[in-house]
């Protein structure tokens, strides 16, 4: 029955991550990066780990993918099929991405299906594998510096975005158009 | 045997539970039209049914019989999707509210609610931030500007006081030490100054307006602002999916105040009371829900509308900044040993 249910769930993760690349229409790509993510949150709650389940919908399908929909709502991008062919779409990496996502998913899935990635230190979970009190000690105390290093990562990243925006407010569009083209083959 | 009673247990407990929460989502319709007839010196729906207790039950039927509108330049796959994913997660919230601390089904089936899970405030916050999507999809699949204005308001709106809203509930769970929903409730247990509601007066007051935020409920309804926007990200929806945005947004209301309750004012326990009997959990639990239903209502009908601008700024400048110090006081407490 688990079992049954993981390959269902990998099914539709993949399906979805695939619809990502493949879609010409922007919003139908976000909205197949949610059903992915929600697939994932699926098998996390599927594999006993309830907390890093409900932290994927909240940050990622909650938080992350709503800025992605207000920006392809706000750039009003429409179908870009009219203006290629298919072939042009094939160089412009459309089936190139969905490859690369694909390959990059079945070498995850051998790792996952040999067993033998196991994290170089394991920590002491006594057979509860959700124990938060036991992740906030281990993420505070063995793992702060990494996890430092991440929050500054995002501050960092937030700080770039501001000036970016503050320049592109200052009369160079040069930013502005170049990061609306990316956002475009990117989403 | 024990297997098929555990199922038996679950089904009855979501049947009643589920059943519970749209009744009570209709009744709210029938309560909103009254109270704000009351208010406005009017009479309200009394036509169907003895004090027009009927009246949810028909304007359902009407509903299905009226025609079902698809505008010709709607992205129809998302514009039909767009109703069910907002009423979906709005009504999957209330699988971890408990309502009483023992089950009366069976014993030690534990408490009263459908899923007793240790991460119940992730998970009913997790599903009330994926409420956004459907009234996102509406608004931009109806392909129209009053919609797309409406979507964009409600989900800039939404994101902005789910922080709010969030940290001031961490303060909650850094006092309780718990991420579970009934034990949360259960630890409000005793007299009535054990309730949140007394050690956490800032948490409180921050958390109840931004239920009102993340509801799209006046005096922060910009999502459907009738005299700039039409009908907002529904405009263009008629019939049963019209109806479903409507449920869905009660139900939402109806776990939003759940919420409240169970955080702040002691869930299913009565004051001075521990060990209460299971019904009379369950009655205090409906009879303080209710009254936070009737705040809602309340509110709508007394209150103005405000600017978006300031909604914005308030859920930034004021908010945010607030609900961090009131976390981090918290928290130095609680390490102090003081709270």
């Amino acid at each position: 029955m688990a079992s049954l249910l993981f390959y269902a769930l990998s099914a539709i993760a993949v399906l979805c991550a695939l619809g990502v690349v493949i879609s010409r229409n922007p919003m139908q790509s976000v909205l197949n990066l949610l059903g992915s993510f929600v697939a994932v949150a699926a098998i996390y709650l599927l594999a006993g780990f309830q907390f890093l389940a409900a932290a994927q919908i909240l940050v990622y399908a909650g938080a992350i993918m709503v800025l992605f929909i207000f920006v392809v709502m706000l750039l009003n991008l429409t179908d870009r099929e009219e203006s290629q062919s298919v072939w042009m779409g094939l160089f412009n990496g459309r089936i190139l991405g969905s490859l690369a996502v694909f390959a990059g998913l079945t070498v995850s899935g051998l790792i996952a299906a040999n067993g033998n990635f196991a994290p170089v230190d394991t920590i002491s979970h006594d057979g509860n594998l959700d124990n938060m009190t036991l992740l906030a000690e281990v993420l505070f105390s063995k793992y702060m510096l990494p996890f430092e290093a991440a929050s500054l990562l995002l501050l960092a990243t937030l700080v770039g975005v501001m000036l970016l925006a503050k320049r592109e407010r200052n009369g160079e569009r040069h930013g502005a158009q170049l990061s609306s083209q990316d956002g475009g083959s990117e989403a | 045997m024990d297997m098929l009673i555990t199922i038996a247990v679950i089904v009855v407990k979501i049947t009643c539970i589920y059943g519970g929460m749209i009744v009570i989502a209709a009744l709210t319709t029938l309560a909103e039209r009254k109270v704000s007839a009351w208010i406005q010196f009017r009479h309200g729906p009394n036509r169907v049914g003895p004090w027009g207790i009927l009246q949810p039950l028909a304007d359902g039927v009407k509903f299905i019989f009226k025609e079902e509108l698809v505008p010709d330049s709607a992205n129809k796959w998302m514009f039909r999707m767009a109703p069910a994913l907002s009423a979906m997660p709005a009504m999957m919230g209330v699988a971890v509210i408990p309502f009483a601390a023992e089950s009366p089904l069976y014993k030690d089936s534990g408490p009263l609610a459908i899923a007793d899970l240790d991460i119940g405030v992730l998970y009913v916050l997790a599903f009330s931030g994926l409420s956004i999507y459907g009234i996102i999809l509406g608004g931009w699949a109806s392909n129209s500007k009053f919609s797309l204005l409406g979507a964009i308001r409600a989900s800039a709106q939404m994101v902005s006081y789910e922080l709010a809203m969030i940290l001031s509930i961490m303060a909650i769970v850094v006092m309780s030490g718990s991420f579970n929903m009934t034990e949360i409730a259960s630890l409000q247990a005793g007299p009535l100054w054990n309730w949140n509601i007394f050690s956490q007066p800032v948490a409180f007051m921050l958390f109840l307006i931004a239920t009102f935020a993340e509801t799209n409920r006046h005096p922060f309804d910009f999502a459907e602002c009738e005299p700039e926007l039409v009908g907002g990200f529904h405009t263009e929806y008629s019939s049963m999916r019209f109806a479903l945005f409507f449920l869905g947004e009660y139900c939402a209301i109806f776990v939003m105040c759940c919420m409240t309750v169970v955080f702040f004012l002691g869930g299913f326990e009565v004051p001075f009371w521990e060990d209460a009997p299971w019904f009379i959990q369950v009655g205090a639990m409906v009879s303080k829900v209710v009254a936070f239903l009737f705040l809602f209502i309340w509110v709508r009908w007394t209150i103005p509308r405000f600017r978006f601008d300031q909604l914005m700024g308030l859920g930034w400048k004021v908010f945010l900044p607030v609900a961090l110090v009131n976390l981090l006081i918290t928290g130095g407490l609680v390490s102090a040993g003081i709270l």
